[in-house]
């Protein structure tokens, strides 16, 4: 017999087709796309970066529209409208890190509604990678710890330092990517079959020693230190100052520039707090600038503190009370 | 074309393709359809700027408001179809979202509004426009769709929209073909079990031209006008039987005859054949005729003569009355198989046939008061005949061979008499002829009766069917030999005199869209278990080697074959679809996994969202699953974005918080 609603099983057939076709196409859509993500070396903490990716359809025939990619965890969403088969695209998301630290990048999810809206389909693909984020650079520092005004730092945008008497030469080291070209020992260089700069008397005694104490359990304190450390990089960096850094296991040794600053932001990136020990140095305490949450360590020559009171407001200052920072030993 | 105008056009034409699909089954009244398509094709040349539609959207709401009021008083009972008032409302929303500017964020109140229609027309009984509609849909869907969907996209993300390119357009008619294709394959396949709600177009016609419940003469005027319409489609599942287009398509039998017309009397004898006769005594095979009717006035079941057999394949009851007619009960289309003799037994036999029961004499034999001119013509004509083979034969021949078959109709009430018939005018249509033999068979004591029916047939190449339409209406005459039953015999000239539809000038056209119908009918509306079973049989005989007997096989049958084999390349092909690349870490999957069960409960938007606004989210809007979410978030993000590991026991408890979370959502 008959049972009367054919026609509603039609309907019911088409939109189960539509649903299944669509589940098909979906997954088409997504399949054969290499992806290959672009990040920038190192994110500055709270401000917006962007995430590059090249998407290439691998298809023979088939484009792949509406293509969302998205990192897990990560606000940005970048967008493909459409990729012929065989192209290659860039899509770009934009993200945001309110915290200093190193994400590692584990996996982006692949996702579409084409063709018709009615679902959602993701595919999550492995595409390890790593993101440095610096911590913030434009905390208020005691100019005289630096031995000269309280500039403001404008960190990464700083100028290359212009050069000048050095005094005398004092030894040869491996060149560091921010070396100025003018000091490569050519024919030394050319012996070893790698870059060789000169350094001069004058380039040590004015570096400047900073030291950030990790002895010490996370915190806003903790963070305050670091941004406080990464403030002073900024600030010799932007007045083409030499400076090194020291932080736990991590050692920046004495250079100047920007990409000498970039070096020392990725050691305080990678800062873990809850270090046991004192910073070790190869100069004198004396010549060291100490950066800790803590209370005040002895022989260093400055110290700036960023806990108790000075932790709740800028830690560069000259705090009012006896926690103090930048007291000399 | 900008992206946001051609998908604005395509919606529109959507929206066309829906109207005609309603129109085909419900039909609407002439001016809401013209003024929903004018309004349309506006809408598809022109689209309001911000500024006039806003002054436009002050004029819907009255109107819907009018509208809806109709619809609540046709619930209240003063109106009897109160499906048409809400389709007036469902055109008035169409029209009012087509007249909005391009940018309106409104397809998919369109799409839902078209789709509505195309619901509401499946509650009548389409014919097979609405399958070429319904086909035009799915195509202008499968386009419109996913151009919307983009606009929607680079709309909120931002970039340059993807023209529609050749790929495209080929990509979205592949799509709307797989769509059709799985739409059949789940038509055809999902199991039919009960009647619904449809079958609004199953009430019976008022009147049909050619066919009635009398024979007459005495019908005066100009000329019977020819019609066309088909009124039976029959099939012949096992071959078609020698002379199909000169079958006599039976209906129904009238003993009385008043002079001018014939009627059925109450309470005849019993006078149907015994079945065991036709076992017995009638040689020849059966033949199957599945019969699709149009419905008529008079509930009668066509068929060969004689029909030993009748099943139903709709909703009716074939009866079978005390003179051998069939009929039924039921409001349904009928559709039926009739199993009948496929010839009369041959003469020599009937010639031999005189001794046995006879029927009803009062009834069989009765004459009104007429000039003795004709019992006199047939006296003649019989003399010198033994048997009542011979004298049936021989005024059978005598009318076909002296009289002329016109469908002009006598101008005078004197004109159309029996008498005026055989002596004057001797040319007449069906009805003449088997009156005068009926009349002159009873004249000289032979049982005879009139019958009416069809009478041939057009061959429908494309339906694969015999159509027999109202232009084959025609009238006979059944003679009683005993031993046998009744007897056909055909005294009109060259049939019926079919040919007229031939003339219009459409007519070929008409027919191949009769068989489009009919296979709409068979495969769609009439679609039933039976018909699945049907299909089943049919696919299993292919697949299992033809010829070969069943007992003389080894091993499992080629259709279970055939069917595990395909089960095995839907499951490799499921598998493949299903894999992909190396999944990501635990810790990801379970993280993901818990932001999927969040946005299919529809507590999280569509958007990105961060692993704490994730937490934040769902504590807000469902806070039984708050707390396992927020312990998972806080895992995740210690993994994630703290570096690190979770140990064992931690995984195992991020799983189980993942777990819990996705139950209390769900």
């Amino acid at each position: 017999m008959n049972t009367g609603n054919n026609l509603l099983y039609l309907l019911l057939g088409a939109m189960l087709g539509a649903m299944g076709v669509s589940g098909w196409l979906s997954e088409r859509t997504l399949r054969g796309l290499r992806v290959v993500r672009a990040v920038p070396r190192g994110v500055p903490v709270d401000q917006d970066f962007r995430i590059r990716y090249r998407v290439t359809n691998r298809k023979r025939w088939l484009s792949s529209y509406a293509v969302e990619l998205e990192e897990p965890g990560l606000p940005g969403v970048a967008f493909l409208p459409g990729l012929p088969a065989g192209s290659t695209l860039d899509a770009h998301a934009t993200d945001r890190f309110v915290r200093r630290g190193v994400y590692a990048l584990e996996c982006l999810t692949l996702s579409t509604e084409y063709p018709f809206g009615l679902f959602r389909k993701e595919r999550d693909v492995v595409l390890p990678g790593e993101l440095v984020v610096w911590p913030r650079t434009d905390r208020s520092v005691p100019g005289e710890i630096l031995g000269g005004g309280d500039t403001p730092a404008s960190s990464l945008s700083a100028g290359h330092p212009a050069s000048g008497p050095r005094g005398e030469f004092r030894n040869l080291r491996e060149y560091r990517s921010g070396d100025d070209a003018r000091d490569i020992h050519w024919r030394t260089s050319a012996r070893l079959r790698e870059p060789v700069v000169r350094e001069y008397e004058r380039d040590a005694s004015e570096v400047v020693w900073i030291a950030l104490h990790l002895d010490h359990p996370p915190g806003a304190d903790a963070e305050a230190a670091v941004e406080v450390a990464a403030s002073l990089c900024a600030r010799a960096a932007a007045r083409g100052r030499s400076f090194a850094l020291t932080a736990g296991p991590h050692q920046v040794e004495p250079g100047s520039g920007p990409v000498h600053l970039e070096r020392a932001l990725d050691a305080l990136a990678r800062a873990d707090f809850g270090t046991p020990g004192l910073p070790t140095l190869p100069v004198p305490r004396d010549r060291a600038v100490l950066v800790t949450p803590g209370p005040s360590v002895p022989g260093f020559a400055k110290v700036i503190r960023t806990g108790g009171t000075a932790s709740r407001r800028d830690a560069g200052e000259q705090p009012s009370g006896g926690s103090s920072s930048g007291a000399a030993a | 074309m900008r992206l946001e105008r051609l998908h604005r056009r395509l919606v529109i034409v959507l929206s066309v393709a829906a109207l005609a699909a309603f129109a085909s089954g419900a039909g609407v009244e002439p001016i809401s359809a013209v003024m929903t398509f004018l309004v349309l094709a506006v809408a598809f040349f022109w689209s309001p700027s911000p500024s006039v539609a806003e002054h436009l959207t002050r004029l819907w709401p009255p109107l819907a408001l009018l509208l809806a009021a109709r619809v609540g008083l046709g619930l209240l009972g003063s109106s009897p179809d109160v499906v048409v008032p809400v389709v007036h409302l469902l055109l008035l929303l169409l029209v009012s979202e087509a007249l909005r500017p391009e940018e309106a964020l409104n397809e998919s109140r369109l799409y839902a509004l078209t789709m509505a229609l195309l619901l509401a027309a499946t509650a009548y009984r389409p014919g097979a426009l609405f399958g070429l509609a319904f086909t035009a849909y799915v195509i202008l869907a499968s386009v419109a769709v996913p151009i919307g969907l983009v606009k929607r996209k680079v709309r909120r993300f931002g970039g340059r929209a993807p023209g529609p390119d050749r790929q495209f357009l080929v990509t979205t008619v592949s799509l709307s073909g797989a769509t059709l294709l799985f739409a059949g394959i789940v038509f055809l396949t999902f199991p039919r079990v009960a009647r619904g709600w449809s079958g609004r177009g199953d009430v019976m016609a008022t009147s049909i031209a050619g066919f009635s419940d009398q024979v007459s003469i005495g019908e005066l005027g100009a000329r019977i006008q020819a019609n066309p319409r088909v009124v039976l489609r029959v099939e012949f599942p096992d071959g078609l039987p020698g002379n199909f287009l000169g079958l006599h398509w039976r209906g129904r039998s009238y003993d009385h005859f008043d002079g001018v017309r014939w009627t059925r009397s109450d309470n005849v004898r019993p006078s149907r054949v015994p079945d065991d006769w036709y076992q017995e005594r009638w040689p020849a095979a059966l033949v199957r005729q599945q019969i699709y009717a149009a419905p008529l006035d008079v509930r009668v079941l066509f068929g060969l003569s004689p029909m030993v057999a009748v099943g139903a394949d709709s909703e009716i009851y074939p009866m079978f009355d005390n003179v051998g007619d069939w009929s039924y009960w039921g409001s349904a289309t009928p559709v039926y198989t009739a199993v009948s003799k496929a010839s009369d037994p041959a003469p020599e036999l009937l010639r031999q046939a005189d001794r046995s029961y006879m029927p009803d004499r009062q009834r069989y034999l009765q004459l009104p008061r007429m000039p003795d001119r004709i019992a006199a013509l047939a006296d003649s004509l019989t003399r010198d005949l033994e048997n009542r083979y011979d004298k049936a034969a021989a005024i059978e021949r005598y009318l076909r061979t002296q009289f002329q078959y016109t469908r002009e109709l006598p101008r005078t009430a004197g004109d159309a008499t029996l008498d005026h018939f055989l002596f004057d005018r001797r040319a007449g249509h069906c009805e003449y002829f088997s009156t005068a033999m009926a009349v002159m068979l009873r004249s000289v004591g032979i049982h005879a009766r009139n019958v009416n029916g069809f009478l041939g047939g057009r061959w429908n190449e494309f339906g694969q069917y015999l159509a027999v339409t109202q232009n084959e209406a025609h009238s006979w005459v059944e003679v009683w030999f005993p031993s046998y039953g009744w007897i056909t015999f055909d005294p009109t000239p060259g049939g019926s005199g079919v040919g007229a539809a031939d003339v219009a000038w459409n007519w070929p056209g008409r027919f191949w869209f009769d068989g489009l119908q009919h296979r709409w009918n068979k495969w769609v509306l009439d679609y039933s278990m039976d018909s699945q079973l049907d299909l089943l049989g049919g696919l299993t005989r292919w697949l299992d080697r033809p010829g070969e007997p069943e007992s003389s096989r080894e091993g499992p049958s080629p259709s279970w074959i055939w069917i595990v084999a395909l089960l095995s390349v839907t499951l490799l092909a499921l598998a493949r679809f299903r894999g992909g690349g190396p999944s990501p870490g635990g810790v990801s999957r379970s993280y993901l996994s818990l932001v999927r069960a969040g946005r299919r409960a529809g507590v999280l938007d569509p958007g990105p969202i961060t692993p704490f606004g994730l937490a934040r989210t769902i504590r807000v809007r469902r806070p039984e699953a708050g707390e396992p979410a927020t312990r998972a978030v806080e895992l995740y993000t210690r993994a994630r974005f703290g570096g690190i590991p979770l140990d064992p026991g931690e995984s195992k408890a991020l799983r189980a918080a993942v777990r819990q979370a996705r139950k209390r959502l769900s």
